[in-house]
């Protein structure tokens, strides 16, 4: 097709699509309206059944559970592949590492805000990660925190650092742990006679405790170390192709 | 147990990440990776047989309560549970084969294996449509990573950007048509939405979520005009990898539209005729082109490509008569088909490795020195040509006895000549030296000498590990048609059928006098059409004009143009076309809108097994 045959028939086509897809959302309920059973079942059920007051967690680690499973391994499959496609092929020659502070220094602007906001991210970060039956987040979130602690450290100019700190042969096993700690943890209900990631730990006595949740902060702790040691290495990765300069 | 299949994999690529110190002692991981794979095929073979009726696996152990689901079901019937299990025996043969294969392959490619694997299981086995879609893009991603397995060459690179963008736009409308139906329904347990739907009149709503949540469905399993991406990601991925996007990731995104239509739209829909002539419509269009891409190709991989293409509109016609005995044999020609397919791409990942390289031009009499292989291919293609007793003949006969229809058998019939007929050449003329050699094709030529770097030196001897899974896949192309034809195996995968689609079954599955002769007829007709394509050029008539091979020019170059904005147009227009007809067929018969359900929070709650230990 010619550019403008193509733009022709686009427009045609994304008109029509338009058209469809306006007609189906008229027929949406109002805003507002929600008309559905689920949520208010949820409101309803999720505190008394998980001892976790994190609903949204609650819904995510365990009503939904194994939707959560499938999503960490769509984030742990895209970092693999990113790596076979990013990875360093056999007849390329990496140069060294060129230092980005000295070419192109950061300006301490930067560079100090980014090295002071490091700690309180990881501190926020392993709470979100850790405390997911307390709070609306949980492990996603969470992980993503930790990583931007990590990707503050690269962006106050220390990319040597920055990889220094998270190694590729560490960040797989830390991915591998996260990912296939849920995993197992589902697997140890079915080793107990229940049905797959069953809640198989006390709940504990005070919904919103600390120790309350049962499978719920162990499998958001295990969600955040996946998190976030997958967002580290596709950060890694592409900071290697744009900083390192390679040759074939 | 019905999880298993799932989370097997999802562990042992986990166990293989953290292992990596060990990607040294790649025999390892060959091990664990393939020995998953069979313990997978194993545990979905005893789920097959131990579910003579559907039944359900709640995650957690939350079972609804009043109708409404707040948890994630399996539905394990027959039918998913016999696909994930060609998809895991698939998986199993492609990894001992890439056993001697691969030769700069790292831990990864295990890992994305094994995730492609879960995906596939996960979405076969699945009860909730959101839960659909998240196995849907877990096997996709890890299917876009390995088709760049090769990201030093140009070609794999383009091939798998061009799969993934059209893909990922296939799932994203699809997830839209979710949204839509969740916003309307609050439910995504694919009963509970049936439920719901068929209570209620169909409306505008319900007829484009449905357009929409097939899209992505639609891509996958490449139906034209969605399917251009197909031959251009399956010309450039690993070989090992080609067998599970021909033998059953195309065929799962048929099932997915099976499934959506039989277990959440199609009784609320209606129209039910109307509904499955457009359908049987898309479905003989997409078997004509892909015959056709199939006929004129001379890059072996491609030409299988187009080959699949073809077949993935039998598979659709098959499913669009909306009848048990259509989808039985939809099914068995699906089961059928990815044996025999993926016996043929291991034969052509067998010839790359030895001749190093795919070029039908090239390799013109060179395979002569391969007589096991040339042997085993040749049978495959035979059984893709519908040869009986292979698995094929039996599934195109209930197809045909389902549409009976003079026509649609043989514009199919007519299909599948000409695409098997094409791999009929390919092994006459590169296994046997027949007919005369090609002409050369300079771009044709220059793509398929890309195709060099999968492996380190070509061999002097094929290695068993490569032999052995070909001939295996051969004999279970064999085995599927035998075993069917026992009447009380094909009694109960008639039944299976009919309970997938909560139908009663009409009538007992026989093998009729008519399919073995159609079956007959095909294959005889597929060594005509691939001799005739061996000796173009000696057909007074033809005179060596349309000689296949021919590339660069032409109308069929300009569809197939390899470039993404084409390839997304299309989605589009499609998209736009398959809502509009379907809105006019709804509108026709006249479209009240949709009531509203009251709805009662006080007398809701859902329940948990109470098998979970309390404090």
């Amino acid at each position: 097709m010619s550019p403008r045959q193509r733009l022709v028939l686009f427009t045609v086509a994304m008109a029509g699509l338009a058209a469809c897809f306006a007609w189906a959302v008229a027929g949406l309920p109002g805003f507002g309206n929600y008309p559905g059973p689920y949520g208010p079942v949820i409101l309803h059920d999720a505190v008394g059944q998980t001892h976790a007051t994190g609903v949204v967690s609650a819904v995510n680690f365990e009503y939904r559970g194994f939707d959560t499973v499938g999503e960490e391994f769509i984030l742990f499959a895209a970092a693999a592949g990113l790596s076979v496609v990013l990875r360093r092929l056999r007849d390329e020659r990496e140069s060294r590492p060129v230092d980005n502070s000295n070419r192109l220094p950061v300006p301490d602007s930067v560079r100090v805000p980014a090295l002071i906001f490091t700690g309180p991210t990881v501190l926020i970060g392993w709470w979100l990660a850790s405390h997911a039956q307390t709070n609306p987040s949980g492990g996603f979130q969470g992980g993503i925190m930790l990583a931007s602690a990590l990707i503050l450290i690269y962006l106050a100019g220390e990319f040597i650092a920055f990889r220094r700190l998270s190694p590729v042969a560490l960040l797989d096993a830390v991915e591998a742990v996260g990912a296939g700690g849920f995993a197992v943890i589902g697997l140890i209900a079915l080793a107990m006679g229940l049905p797959y990631l069953d809640n198989f730990v006390p709940l504990g006595t005070i919904p919103g405790a600390v120790s309350s949740g049962g499978t719920i902060p162990l499998i958001s702790f295990f969600v955040g170390l996946e998190v976030a040691a997958a967002f580290v290495a596709i950060i890694g990765e592409f900071g290697e192709q744009t900083l390192l300069v390679r040759r074939s | 147990m019905p999880s298993l299949p799932v989370v097997l994999p999802l562990i042992a690529a986990a166990v293989l990440l953290a292992a990596r110190p060990l990607a040294r002692y790649r025999r390892v991981l060959d091990l664990v990776a393939a020995g998953t794979s069979a313990a997978v095929a194993v545990l979905l073979g005893i789920l097959i047989f131990r579910t003579d009726h559907a039944s359900t696996y709640w995650f957690a152990g939350f079972r609804p309560a009043h109708g409404i689901a707040v948890g994630i079901a399996f539905t394990v019937g027959p039918l998913n549970a016999g696909l994930a299990c060609v998809g895991a025996i698939l998986m199993t043969a492609a990894m001992v084969f890439s056993w001697r294969y691969f030769t700069g392959v790292g831990t990864y490619f295990h890992v994305l294996m094994l995730t492609f694997l879960a995906g596939l299981c996960g979405f076969c086995l699945t009860g909730d449509v959101f839960d659909l879609f998240v196995w849907f893009e877990l096997m996709g991603v890890s299917a876009y990573a390995l088709t760049a397995y090769r990201p030093e060459e140009r070609g794999p690179i383009q091939g798998a950007l061009n799969f993934a963008i059209t893909n990922s736009v296939g799932a994203y409308l699809s997830l839209t048509g979710i949204a839509l139906i969740y916003g309307r329904t609050g439910a995504l347990n694919m009963a509970q939405i049936g439920a719901w739907v068929s209570r209620h009149p169909p409306s505008g709503l319900v007829v484009i979520a449905f357009v929409l949540v097939i899209a992505g469905l639609l891509v996958k399993s490449a139906i034209v005009p969605f399917h251009f991406w197909l031959a251009d990601a399956h010309a450039v991925a690993p070989t090992p990898l080609c067998v599970l996007f021909s033998g059953v990731m195309v065929e799962l995104g048929l099932y997915g539209i099976a499934r959506m239509y039989w277990s959440v739209f199609g009784p609320g829909l209606g129209h039910r005729a109307a509904i499955g002539r457009v359908f049987l419509v898309l479905g003989v269009l997409t078997a004509v082109v892909g015959a056709l891409y199939c006929f004129r190709e001379r890059h072996v991989k491609r030409l299988l490509a187009f080959s699949t293409i073809s077949h993935a509109g039998v598979f659709l016609a098959g499913f669009a008569l909306l009848s048990p005995l259509g989808l039985a044999g939809a099914a068995l020609y699906v089961a059928g088909h990815a044996f025999v397919k993926a016996a043929l791409f291991l034969g052509a990942g067998i010839v790359l490795h030895r001749l190093r390289s795919v070029n039908e031009t090239w390799l013109h009499g060179r395979g002569r020195k391969l007589p096991v292989t040339g042997a085993l291919f040749t049978a495959a293609a035979l059984g893709l040509a519908d040869l009986p007793p292979f698995g094929t003949f039996l599934g195109k006969g209930w197809i045909d006895d389902a549409a009976g229809s003079p026509a649609v058998t043989i514009i199919l019939l007519a299909c599948t000549i000409v695409a098997a007929g094409s791999v009929l050449r390919v092994a006459g003329g590169v296994f046997y030296g027949l007919g005369d050699p090609p002409r050369e094709d300079e771009r044709m030529a220059a793509e398929a000498n890309e195709e060099t770097g999968e492996t380190d030196s070509a061999r002097q001897r094929t290695p068993l590990t490569m032999s052995v899974p070909l001939a295996l896949l051969v004999a279970a192309g064999l085995a599927t048609g035998i075993a069917a034809m026992v009447p009380r195996a094909g009694d109960a995968l008639l039944s299976a059928a009919a309970q997938f689609q909560a139908q009663p079954q009409a009538r007992p599955a026989d093998v009729t006098v008519s399919s073995v002769v159609t079956g007959l007829v095909s294959a005889a007709g597929a060594v005509g059409v691939g001799l005739a394509g061996l000796y173009w050029r000696r057909i007074p008539v033809l005179r060596g004009r349309y000689e296949p091979g021919a590339r660069g020019t032409g109308l069929a170059d300009r569809f197939q143009s390899g470039v993404i904005n084409d390839y997304i147009t299309w989605v589009i227009a499609g998209l736009a076309c398959l809502g509009g007809v379907l809105a006019a067929i709804i509108r026709l018969r006249g479209l009240a809108p949709g009531s509203r359900r009251p709805w009662h929070a006080s007398d809701i709650s859902c329940r948990r097994r109470s098998t979970t230990r309390r404090p």
